[in-house]
């Protein structure tokens, strides 16, 4: 039975890139969320440091972020709309804009990784088999404005459920690979979301790098407030 | 006078056209060789010089693996700044001055009015100083300052790109962003206190910080990454360095500013390299001139040699006097390029010369100087290399038989 529904599967014809990246999205980044992460940095010289954050996602792709430890960071907030990124510093009171393509805290997701996952809207690309793996489809993206996260990616996906990430590669402009990421620890975060709950990013540039994103709840029922993005309500 | 020598000096005033041309070729073969030398010299000692006294220091201090992880530049190999330490650098013979600081990485944005759009920020490397202890280390860095900059414990200086970038003026607000020790974004404000020409092509984004200042945003209260020395005698750095690291022991590593700017050091070899090549070719060009007048006079003197033979001269004598003929073509020719060569340098070193290295935004006065050991190998290399080139004539003539000789053939 196993090997014939795999034949078949073998068999299927590629779906098309807008149905992959649909339901990547659907699965990484739905219309609207209240969530909590932890990302723990893994530094060169091994030490670490951990991150806890209170996400809140709204329509449109906008999105917000309440870093809660540690202490130094504690009462930072992030804030994205359309395609600015802001920081609130709380020792400033002052919001300051931020480049896409930072380091997100000094850890190896960059603040598009972890505030911009709209891949729809983002990369276009062609979806193909790989031939060492037969359950996935490797989604091959080029980017189709310099504000998205990277100029290319290469993101394998599981056929079933389709869309499912299981590894990326993310590449510059000149072909050079800056980070890898493992997706993981699929978990059932109620509402009929599931979706893997470990990130982890490597550093190809610095390989003794890497950094560890773990979503500890992820609510889609949660009601969001559209008051909750704007500019004026950063550090209240 | 012997002899054959003063024989050699008639000789060589027999066809004055002809010296006087070989003559021209040498001295400006040597003075051209020396010159070029010369204002090298103080293109090189300009970059040295500006180097040590407005950027590096002479010498630099750090954690050992420092500078092999300066890519990454590396935070967490950071020292505490005590007197304890300072005071045994201090202690080093030929040490003048000590100064701390931290070289980081950020970005930079300005702050603007309620309302208005705020500019993206812009990435920045920057090195913060102590504006106290500091211009003792580097007494030139304030030279590089546009005017009226202040640099103090509230105001940073800009690199020019950088304040061009953010039309940033004196006393414009910017806010300071950087991971810290640990990694964490933190922010500071500070006001800009002015901006500065860079002496060096790529030394755009850059910024001079106040340290206390920085060691809020990095979160590092009392600790650095580098302390900067001064020295007395810049010729004397490998012997202070080593005294240094001996002091220091195996957890500090020491520098010399020509290890911590590699491309400068490049730089300069090429401009040896081609002020090297540019030399030989002067330098054949004169010694063949003096061979081609060398055989002419062989030629044209046939009888003269054979008559010489015949009444009892050696080959050895003969081959001796052309020789001495080379060798006072060549001190002559010498002796008119050293006057010549010190003449130039002297002159363009009254005026000095203005000279901007091409994407760099600070001009340089360059006072050509002559080092003794180079003018002295340019004159020997010009005297021996005549009397080389005239072995062949000379040699030519020895080996004349009297009677053909006398026959002219």
């Amino acid at each position: 039975m196993t090997s014939l529904l795999l034949a078949l599967l073998l068999s299927a014809e590629p779906p098309s890139t807008k149905e992959v990246l649909a339901k990547y999205d659907a699965i990484m980044a739905p219309p609207t969320f209240k969530a909590v992460a932890q990302m723990t940095a893994h530094r060169d010289d091994g030490s670490t440091r951990g991150y806890k954050m209170a996400i809140l996602k709204g329509v449109d792709d906008k999105m917000r972020l309440w870093f809660q430890e540690p202490a130094a960071v504690r009462g930072q907030e992030m804030l994205r709309n359309g395609e600015n990124f802001w920081v609130y510093m709380p020792n400033l009171k002052r919001a300051l804009r931020l480049a896409s393509r930072d380091n997100f805290q000094g850890g190896d997701f960059n603040n598009a990784d972890v505030l911009r996952a709209n891949y729809t809207r983002d990369y276009e690309g062609t979806v193909k088999e790989d031939p060492k793996k037969a359950d996935q489809w490797v989604v091959e993206l080029k980017a189709k404005t310099p504000d998205s996260a990277y100029d290319s990616v290469k993101l394998w996906v599981t056929r079933e459920p389709l869309g499912m990430p299981v590894h990326g590669e993310y590449y510059t402009a000149s072909g050079k690979m800056l980070r890898s990421a493992d997706f993981s620890e699929v978990k059932d975060f109620g509402n009929g979301l599931k979706r893997p709950a470990k990130i982890t990013m490597r550093n190809e540039i610095a390989t003794q790098r890497f950094s560890e994103m773990l979503w500890e709840s992820v609510d889609v029922a949660a009601t969001v407030g559209e008051g909750k993005f704007g500019l004026s309500d950063l550090g209240h | 006078m012997n002899p054959l020598l003063s024989m050699a000096f008639r000789n060589v005033l027999r066809n004055r056209r002809r010296t006087l041309i070989t003559l021209a070729a040498v001295t400006i073969g040597v003075a051209a060789v020396g010159t070029i030398r010369g204002v090298l010299n103080g293109l090189q000692g300009n970059i040295i010089k500006g180097s040590i006294e407005t950027t590096l220091g002479a010498l630099q201090i750090h954690r050992t693996g420092y500078l092999a992880n300066v890519m990454s530049t590396p935070l967490s190999m950071d020292f505490e700044a005590d007197e304890a330490l300072l005071s045994k650098v201090r202690g080093v013979k030929g040490v003048t001055a000590v100064a701390p600081r931290i070289q980081f990485a950020g970005t930079l944005t300005l702050s603007v009015p309620e309302g208005q759009e705020q500019p993206e920020a812009l990435f920045f490397a920057a090195v913060a100083v102590d504006p106290k202890l500091e211009p003792a280390v580097t007494p030139q860095r304030s030279k590089l300052f546009t005017e009226g900059t202040v640099l103090d414990e509230t105001h940073v200086v800009l690199g020019d790109a950088l304040a061009a970038a953010f039309g940033a003026k004196r006393e414009s607000e910017a806010v300071l962003l950087a991971p810290d020790r640990d990694g964490s974004l933190n922010g500071e404000l500070a006001q800009v206190g002015g901006a500065m020409r860079a002496m060096m092509p790529g030394e755009m984004k850059i910024a001079v910080v106040p340290l206390s200042l920085a060691q809020r945003l990095l979160r590092m209260e009392g600790r650095i990454t580098e302390l900067a020395v001064g020295v007395d005698d810049v010729n004397r750095l490998p012997q202070i360095a080593a005294e240094l690291r001996a002091a220091l022991g195996p957890q500090f590593e020491v520098h010399l500013w020509n290890e911590l700017a590699p491309e400068r050091k490049t730089i300069m070899g090429i401009q040896d390299g081609i002020s090297v090549i540019v030399s030989i070719v002067f330098v054949m060009l004169m010694l063949l001139g003096v061979a081609n007048t060398m055989l002419m006079s062989v030629l044209e003197r046939t009888r003269e040699v054979g008559t010489m033979m015949a009444v009892g001269v050696t080959r050895a004598s003969v081959m001796t006097l052309f020789l001495l003929e080379a060798l006072v073509l060549g001190v002559l020719g010498a002796a008119g390029g050293l006057l010549l060569m010190v003449g130039l340098t002297f002159g363009l070193a009254q005026r000095g010369i203005t000279f901007t290295p091409p994407s760099a935004t600070m001009s340089m006065e360059i006072f050509p100087f002559l080092t003794f050991g180079f003018t002295a190998g340019v004159l020997l290399t010009a005297v021996g290399g005549a009397v080389l080139f005239a072995l062949y004539p000379a040699f030519r003539a020895s080996r004349l038989r009297p009677v053909q000789a006398l026959a002219g053939r």
